[in-house]
This record gives C-alpha cells, sequence and structure tokens, in this order.
C-alpha cells in the first residue's frame, strides 16, 4: 500500500495528480495507490498528525505558507515520510532549503512529464521502503547481537508503524499533550 | 531765386480732397496691401502735391537711434530704396540729428543727399526741402523732395507749410510701422505657435513612448506571476490529456475484444484495471476541469495582450471599470496572493468614458506598489464608489508605508526607493499624467509602518474642457 499526500493550492492539479497516481492501465503503476489531497498545508499537517504516510508531493508556492516551510514541520512530525516538492518556482534558494532544511527526495517541475513524476514516485516509494527495511534489518541483527534490547527495537517497530507514538509528552492529568 | 508760383499751400493743393487722400492712402496700410507699394504711393502723393520732381522717405530703423532706411523714393537708383543710411551723413543725417527742417537751394551736389547718388539724372537738383517725422516728440524718419534746376525755388514758407503736412505723413507712417509691426509680430507669433504645436506634439510623442515603456516594464515585473498562474493550469490539463489518453486506448482495447469476454475481465488480467464506469464519470470531469484551465489561460493571455498593445492610438470608450479592475488583477493575483489577501468593496458604478487600458496601468501600478508594500503578509482593501461626476477607486494596504520626506517626491519621475530590478521610478508617475490626461486626480495617505492608500478619482465624462482630451474632441466636433 502507498499513502501518498499531495499539497497544492491549486485544485486541477490535485485532481489530475490523483488521477495519474491511481491510474493503473500505465507502467509504472503506483503500487496500491491510497491519495489524500489539501489545497491547505495546514489542514495537511492537521491530517498528517494521526495518519501515517509513505509519500508527501507538495507545491512550492501556496498563500499559508511555503512547501519548504511545510515539509519542514511534516518532516518533525513523520521524519520517515519521503517528500517531494512539485513546482514551478525555480529560486535558487527556495531550492537549497528545500533540500537542507526539508530534505526533500526529489524536486521535480512544473509542468511535470506524467511518466517521469510516476517513475519518480515509484522510485522515491522502493527507495523509502528499501531504507526502513533496512534499518529494520539493522535493528534484528542488533538485537540478536545483543546491542540493543528487544525493548527499544519494539518501540522502533512501534514509532514505524504510528509516527510520533513513543515520543508523547504526558500531561499531570494523564492528558497527551499535542505539539501545535 | 523765384519764388514758387505753385506747388502746396496754394489754392490748388490746399483742399482737403488732397490731405484726404493722403490720410486714405495711410489708411491702405491696414488693408494688406505690400506695405512699400502703400509707401511708394504716399510718397508719389507728396511730391506730386508739392510740385516736386522728386522725393524720398526714410525710416529710423527699428532699435536704432540713428540708421536710416529708405523706404520710398523716387528717381532713385535701382537697390537704394531698402537700403540703409550711414548714420549722421547727408541732409537726412543733419535733419534727423538737429530735429529741425531743412531748406536748400543752390548746388546740392556739395551735400550728400541720396539723390547725389544717381548718375542718371539729367537736370541737377536745384532746390530741396527735408523735414523731419515726428510723432510724440519722437523722431521716426524724414521725407525730402527735390526740384531741379529750371523750376521755381522753395521759399521758407513752403518749409513751414510743408511741416503740416509732415505731421500728418509722421502720423500715417507711424501709423504704418506700427500696422506692420502688428503684422509681424502676428506672423511671428503663429510661427512661435507652431514651432509650439510641433515640440507639444513631440512632448505627448515622448510622453505616450515613456507611458508605453513603462506599461512593458510592468509587465516584466509581474511576468514570473503571470508565467506561474498560466504554468499550473498548463500542467493539469497536460496531466489530464496524458490520462485521458490511457483511458481511451484501455476502451478501444476493449471494444476490440469479443463482446462476450468484456463482461467478466478475468481476475489478474490486463483489464482487471479497466474501471469503465469510473472512466466514464471521470473523463467527464477531466475534460470539464481541463477546459476551465485553458480558459483561465485564454483570460490571462487577453488581458496580458490587451494590456501591452493599449498604446497612443488607443480610443476612448465607455467602460465598466469593475470589469478593467478585474483584468488587472487576473494579470496580478498570482504576485498578490502569496502575500495578502486583497478584500474587494465595490460601489454601483457607471460606464466611465476612458482609456480602459491606461487605467489598467494605473490600477496595475497601484497594485503592484500595494503589494510590494507588504512584507510577509498583509491585506490589500480596493474600493470604489461615486461622488458626483467623478468615479473614486481605493487602494488601501497595510504594508511599510512611506516616509515624510519620501511622500511629496513619489510622483517624480525616476524616483524610486525600490531595489534596482524591482521598481523604473516611473509607476506613479506615469500613472499621475494617465489620471491628468482623464481630468481626474490621485491623491496619497500614508503612515510608516501602518500602510499606504491611494485614491483615484476619474470624472465619468470628458467633456470637460482643460485636458488634452477634451481639446481634441472640441476640435473634433468644430471640425464635423
Amino acid at each position: 500500500m502507498a499513502r501518498i499526500l499531495i499539497v497544492d493550492d491549486e485544485q486541477g492539479v490535485l485532481n489530475a495528480l490523483r488521477r495519474m497516481c491511481l491510474n493503473s492501465m500505465i507502467t509504472p503503476a503506483v503500487p496500491d495507490p491510497h491519495v489524500t489531497t489539501f489545497t491547505s498545508p495546514l489542514q495537511a499537517l492537521g491530517y498528517v498528525r494521526d495518519h501515517p504516510v509513505d509519500l508527501v508531493i507538495s507545491d512550492y508556492r501556496m498563500p499559508e505558507m511555503d512547501g519548504t516551510t511545510f515539509l519542514t514541520r511534516l518532516k518533525q512530525l513523520q521524519p520517515d515520510t519521503a517528500r517531494m516538492i512539485l513546482s514551478a518556482y525555480t529560486d535558487m534558494d527556495g531550492i537549497v532549503r528545500a533540500i537542507n532544511d526539508a530534505g526533500i527526495f526529489r524536486f521535480v517541475s512544473k509542468p511535470w512529464s506524467d511518466v517521469d513524476l510516476r517513475v519518480s514516485i515509484v522510485q522515491v516509494l522502493e527507495h523509502r521502503a528499501l531504507l526502513l527495511e533496512n534499518r529494520k534489518l539493522a535493528n534484528e541483527v542488533r538485537v540478536q547481537r545483543g546491542i540493543i534490547s528487544r525493548q527499544q527495537a519494539d518501540l522502533e517497530k512501534l514509532e514505524a508503524e504510528s509516527p510520533g507514538i513513543t515520543r508523547v509528552r504526558w500531561s499531570e492529568d494523564g492528558g497527551v499533550l499535542l505539539e501545535d | 531765386m523765384a519764388e514758387s508760383t505753385s506747388g502746396f499751400g496754394t489754392s490748388k493743393h490746399n483742399d482737403f480732397a488732397w490731405v484726404y487722400a493722403l490720410y486714405e492712402l495711410g489708411q491702405k496700410v491696414a488693408t494688406g496691401i505690400d506695405p512699400r507699394r502703400v509707401q511708394q504711393d504716399i510718397l508719389d502723393h507728396i511730391v506730386s502735391g508739392l510740385d516736386a520732381e522728386s522725393g524720398s522717405i526714410a525710416l529710423l530703423v527699428e532699435g536704432t537711434a540713428d540708421v536710416l532706411e529708405i523706404v520710398a523714393g523716387t528717381d532713385l537708383p535701382p537697390g537704394a530704396v531698402g537700403s540703409r543710411l550711414p548714420p549722421g551723413v547727408g541732409v537726412f543725417g543733419h535733419v534727423l540729428a538737429t530735429g529741425q527742417p531743412l531748406l536748400i537751394n543752390g548746388d546740392v551736389a556739395e551735400t550728400r543727399l541720396p539723390l547725389r547718388l544717381n548718375q542718371r539724372r539729367e537736370r541737377s537738383t536745384d532746390s530741396a526741402m527735408c523735414w523731419p517725422l515726428r510723432v510724440d516728440d519722437r523722431i521716426i524718419g524724414t521725407l525730402a523732395v527735390n526740384r531741379a534746376a529750371g523750376a521755381p525755388r522753395y521759399t521758407v514758407a513752403d518749409l513751414d507749410r510743408g511741416q503740416i503736412v509732415t505731421s500728418l505723413l509722421a502720423l500715417v507712417m507711424a501709423n504704418h510701422r506700427m500696422h506692420v509691426d502688428r503684422e509681424n509680430r502676428i506672423s511671428e507669433l503663429s510661427q512661435l505657435n507652431a514651432e509650439m504645436q510641433r515640440i507639444n506634439a513631440l512632448l505627448e510623442d515622448a510622453q505616450d513612448q515613456i507611458i508605453h515603456s513603462e506599461r512593458l516594464a510592468s509587465i516584466g515585473q509581474i511576468a514570473a506571476g503571470v508565467a506561474h498562474e498560466i504554468n499550473n493550469p498548463v500542467a493539469f490539463v497536460l496531466s489530464n490529456l496524458y490520462t485521458l489518453e490511457t483511458y481511451l486506448s484501455g476502451l478501444f482495447r476493449l471494444l476490440e475484444q469479443p463482446v462476450e469476454a468484456r463482461g467478466s475481465p478475468a481476475p489478474g488480467s490486463a483489464q482487471a484495471g479497466l474501471d469503465v464506469d469510473f472512466m466514464r464519470e471521470d473523463g467527464v470531469a477531466l475534460l470539464h476541469e481541463s477546459r476551465e484551465g485553458l480558459l483561465r489561460v485564454k483570460r490571462i493571455v487577453e488581458d496580458l495582450k490587451d494590456f501591452s498593445r493599449g498604446g497612443a492610438d488607443e480610443t476612448w470608450e465607455s467602460a465598466d471599470l469593475h470589469k478593467v479592475l478585474e483584468s488587472t488583477l487576473n494579470m496580478i493575483r498570482n504576485e498578490v496572493k502569496y502575500k495578502a489577501r486583497i478584500e474587494t468593496r465595490y460601489g454601483d458604478l457607471p460606464q466611465v468614458e476612458c482609456l480602459p487600458s491606461r487605467i489598467n496601468q494605473v490600477f496595475l501600478n497601484l497594485l503592484v506598489n500595494a503589494s510590494q508594500a507588504i512584507d510577509a503578509s498583509g491585506t490589500i482593501t480596493i474600493s470604489s464608489g461615486i461622488d458626483g461626476r467623478e468615479v473614486w477607486f481605493r487602494f488601501e494596504d497595510n504594508g511599510c508605508g512611506i516616509s515624510k520626506e519620501h511622500l511629496h517626491r513619489i510622483f517624480e519621475p525616476f524616483f524610486t526607493t525600490k531595489p534596482v530590478g524591482q521598481g523604473t521610478g516611473l509607476g506613479l508617475s506615469v500613472s499621475y499624467s494617465i489620471v491628468r490626461k482623464h481630468g481626474g486626480q490621485i491623491e496619497v495617505d500614508s503612515e510608516l509602518g501602518r500602510g499606504t492608500r491611494f485614491t483615484v478619482r476619474l470624472p465619468t465624462r470628458q467633456a470637460a474642457a482643460g485636458n488634452a482630451h477634451g481639446t481634441d474632441r472640441a476640435i473634433a466636433v468644430n471640425a464635423a
């Protein structure tokens, strides 16, 4: 399953990208796509709080905040989500920040080529899956060698399934403190 | 020395008719007949009235005290009329210097009269009279009449009687000179006027050029935003078309199969991904969205085209200024929307007679300024209304504002506080001249750190004189 989140202030772009991801008649097809879209980065951040996402594709120029800011904040919530920027905006400073601060995997320019974008999406998802798999295997090896405790490995596994769950802060009355 | 038996002062010539004829000759001056010709006629009249053989009139050259120019003469060599006499020389020079009439009887070859130069004269001058021509104690020239030897010589009595005539002559000549001066001044003035009109036309051309250049420069400033605004629809339309292509090829593949096989595609087969119902629904939506997208591109391109094309040859028309403003907003929405929220409070406006693309340019300038004044995020409020015979548009931002020392300079050409590449310094100066051309005005209020408010007032009709268009129209009406 590929959980994909797309954010762009242009509804037409969102619809086209959703179509492209869901279209299974072309290769490479995105495997088992689940696409969620938002025109508002703020709403998207709210969604990300309790919905794990494998890949997020964001526009750069948006009214509420730019794509780099959005992805940087999303990265704090879900560090393992793969991040891409899709934009006609080609300001050097913006791209540098997107790479250094938001740690994006790809920068795709608008108008995009459907084929190229799908190849990128599939590659990024595979790359991410490999990273996660690699980490999981490495942890198993470490457990086996007694380097880390079973408990810590379980915690990391839990974190991978529900991002942020191991870093919950409790208030004095037992409530869960949410970061904004 | 023979007494004069005939001449001015005798009953034959002392009649009113002769004086009246002289007066009439003087009046001819005003009818536009060649002045030299009139002066010669006057001289001929006097020469005949005084029973002289020849005569000449010289007038002081304008702006000099002692240079005489011969304006009329009889029996003078060719070229003498129109020539200037050396100052202080000859009988004329003497009369001019003394201001006294002069009677010369006897040999004039000793004197340096102009007629002495006449080599073809058969009889030598024997008797001559010369008077200064006075107007209000000011000598404006001299008159001389001559008799050849053989004719009766002039007497002092003739000189005194002639003095009376010269007063009239002086008036006629002065009148004539004033008339000529006036004609010259009028022609000079009309030449100056023509020259001024030519320069004015050049200035207007230059002004139009500046307005047009500024217009193109402002397109440069908003180009990135416009590109983005066009890019988005183009991007999703392209993607949609690609998707549609796969839908269609899928459907055609399905059509090529035998009817029985279509109903239940085997799981896992190529048709598994073919959801005909979905494609039918989504195909329609896809086309609808794509068309909307392309219409948006079309609108922006049209707005841009209208904006960049409107040149000096644009005609005045009644326009809905809200539509003009919307077309401006179409072009710069992308420039503004990432920084500012645009709030509009439009009143009910009548059609306004204007040059729409010029007004568009004013709106664009004010909106770009408002947007650039806002650092990160703010609000631009646009309101409009009608106030008697004029409509007003107000552009209010809550940006950085304009400092007091800059506020009175903002309409100066090339004055800018923007970094290089972000402004030409011409925007407001050009906006000002456009609004003035419409007979309207621009007002500005600003406070540092609080924001700026520009108000544009435009008359709904251009009938009012005092602006270029009103004048043009008045001329057009007269011509019709």
